[in-house]
Order: C-alpha cells, then structure tokens, then sequence
C-alpha cells in the first residue's frame, strides 16, 4: 500500500473525496488526538470526547465531497466536532446546566495554587473550576474561534447569555493567570 | 447577566474589560484612541491576547501529550465510513451478449486514475474529477486531476509521466472517449515523515 504518511492535508482530503479510505485514516490518525483534545476542553469528559469526535468524523467523511477548501480539513473538522459535541452537551441538560454562582464556591485553596509547576497546570486549573458553562463559551470563542451568535446557537443560548457567560469567564481566566504572565 | 461588564471601567478609560476584549476581536479597528493611549488598558489588552494563545495552545499540548489513538475506536471509524462507498455515476461498457449490460462505477474509474498516478515513483494524486455525458460512449470525456510531487523532483516531467500512465491505463481498462488529461501539481510532499507526526 502506497505510504501516505509524508501527504499534505490537501491531498489526503482529496483522496478521501473520492472514496480512499486509506488516505482518510491517515487524515484521521494525523488529526483525532488534537480533535480529541479540543472536545475533551469543551465537553470536560475523556468519553463524551471520544463519541463525538468519532460521531463527528462519519460525518466528515459524508461531507468531504463538497468541502470547498480541502487545505483547511482541520478547522473543518474542528467545526464539525465542535457542532457533536455541543449536541451532546445540550442533550445531557438539566443535570449540565449547573448554577454558575454555586461551582464557583468550589475553588480549590492557596496550597493548590502553591503547588502549580506551570502555565499549564495553571490554566487547567482555571478552566476545570470554571461552571460549565463558562467554560465552554471560553473554549468555543478562544480556541474555536466562534462568535457569540455562532456560540449562542451551539449551546441553544441566547446571545446575552453567551456574553455574560464569556464576561465572568474572561474575568476569572485574566485575573488567575496574572501571577503567570 | 452583564452587571459585570458594566461596572468595571479599565484605568478610567471608560471601557470595560469585555469592550476591551470586543476591540481586540475587531482588530483593534477602528482605532480608539481612550483605549490605545492608556496603559491599563494597553496591560489589559496583552493578558487578554495571552491568555487567549494560551488556551490554544493548552488544546495543542493535551494533544501531544496523548498522541495515540487506540486502534479499536480507529476501527470504529472506518467500519462506518466504509459503508458508505462513493459509486458515482455508472458508466456503460459494451457488450456482446443481447441482454447483458455492463457498466463501470465512477468511483471505480476515479481509482483507476489514483492507481496510475500514485504508480509514477514520487507522486501522489489528489482529486480526480470526470467531466463529460458519461451515459454516452462517443461523448468526449475530459479527465482532471490534482498531484503533489516529492520536493526537488522535476515537476514537468512526473506530471507528463502522470499525464501519459492515466491516459494508457485508461484505454487499457475503460471504453472512454478521452478528450484530454489535465495534471495540476498543487503539493509538494516529501519522503520523511513530518516531525509533528513522529509521535501519531
């Protein structure tokens, strides 16, 4: 079989296009554990992540014939993923839409601060104790680079919920990280 | 809901920490000058561009800390894709027995094209794409497809050595009326694995 290992996402999207479903596994290799991630940020769950990104990527592969620009796959794919995974977390509703005043109590202490060796540690922090849905509005905006319209109809918010959300979000996150800067 | 971006007023510039962030998604555009000549502001600014960055690059780093995928929920993917097959159109072959019809897929034909291609050492094909009325024998077809070529390779001679391998095979195996074989290099690839997917 023909390696496909060295071939530019354009290629591969193409290929998979037309039907090669060995150029599709490779695009699927190189791409999941960074689709996976996002979803995992997004949804806060290892499992969720998994289901949507696979869910995501049958649908990719439906898709890809009419995918306009096959260069951009990842930022498609990403759109994709984040569209199942949003599904299911308004789909996994009341028990998601926690109150956001009452998980902010939860923050951990001083000497969990103490602890932390790095940035990352520091925001993984951040992001985890912030209410759900905080945080995915965080992580749809700053990593996905969605708009508020585009995040109010994701998560079947109004836009004013999305801002307020994303103006809490934004608060902890800035003041948090400052130490870190 | 919004009781928090409207009190807090950065530095006495009049602007609030999510008009701040607002500013920053427009571009900085049009350029306000109460926010661009305070200092608060301008701090304000670099955190919420840092923590921004910061965040994609968390998502980058969960990834590569976690570069495998099992093998079992890859299987799970391409079990389902492989159901869905992309036939295309049929395309009639001649035959001699009266009532037999035969006919070749689309897809069939797009594979054929690939095979050819990626057969010229240091090529890869990409799209390929049939136009023309196919249900129709004598009707000209014109083939196009899209290579990525290994880098320093010489572009003009892997693509005509495509152009040349497509053409026969396709004679060879199909009863198309071929008008033309066009080649687009569009990638350039190379022999080694990308370092990025070393890991993977």
């Amino acid at each position: 079989m023909i390696d496909l290992s060295t071939a530019s996402d354009r290629i591969l999207a193409e290929r998979s296009a037309d039907g090669d479903t060995n150029a599709f596994s490779v695009l699927v290799r190189r791409h999941a554990p960074y689709l996976r991630a996002f979803a995992h940020r997004l949804t806060g769950s290892a499992a969720d992540a998994d289901d949507a990104v696979q869910e995501a990527l049958i649908s990719a592969w439906k898709q890809l014939p009419a995918l306009q620009d096959p260069s951009k796959v990842r930022s498609w794919l990403t759109s994709i993923v984040s569209r199942k995974a949003t599904d299911r977390i308004r789909s996994r509703r009341p028990t998601g839409e926690l109150d956001d005043e009452l998980v902010a109590e939860h923050g951990s202490g001083p000497e969990q601060r103490a602890i932390e060796t790095s940035r990352w540690e520091a925001l993984t922090r951040v992001l985890d104790e912030l209410p759900e849905g905080q945080r995915q509005c965080w992580v749809l905006k700053e990593v996905g680079g969605y708009s508020y319209d585009e995040i109010a109809e994701r998560l079947d918010l109004s836009v004013t919920t999305v801002r307020g959300k994303l103006a809490r979000a934004r608060q902890t996150v800035v003041r948090e990280m400052e130490v870190w800067r | 809901m919004t009781e928090a971006s409207a009190s807090d007023d950065v530095g006495g510039s009049g602007f609030s920490l999510d008009d701040l962030s607002d500013y920053l998604d427009r571009g900085r555009e049009p350029a306000i000058a109460a926010i661009d000549g305070n200092a608060e502001c301008q701090a304000m600014l670099a955190s919420l561009e840092r923590v921004g960055a910061l965040s994609r690059d968390l998502v980058v780093r969960d990834a590569s800390d976690k570069p495998g995928i099992e093998e079992s929920w890859l299987q799970g993917v391409l079990t389902a894709i492989s159901r869905e097959v992309r036939a295309g159109r049929d395309i009639p072959l001649s035959s001699s027995e009266p009532n037999t019809r035969l006919s070749i897929t689309e897809g069939a034909v797009h594979e054929l094209v690939r095979a050819a291609g990626d057969s010229v050492e240091g090529v890869l094909v990409g799209r390929c794409t049939l136009d023309g009325d196919l249900d129709d024998p004598d009707a000209a077809v014109r083939i196009a497809l899209t290579i990525s070529v290994v880098l320093s390779a010489p572009i003009v001679v892997l693509a005509e050595a495509v152009r040349e391998r497509v053409y026969s095979e396709l004679l060879k195996h199909t009863e198309l009326t071929i008008e033309s074989v066009d080649v687009t290099v569009t990638d350039a690839h190379t022999l080694e694995r990308p370092v990025e997917e070393d890991e993977a």
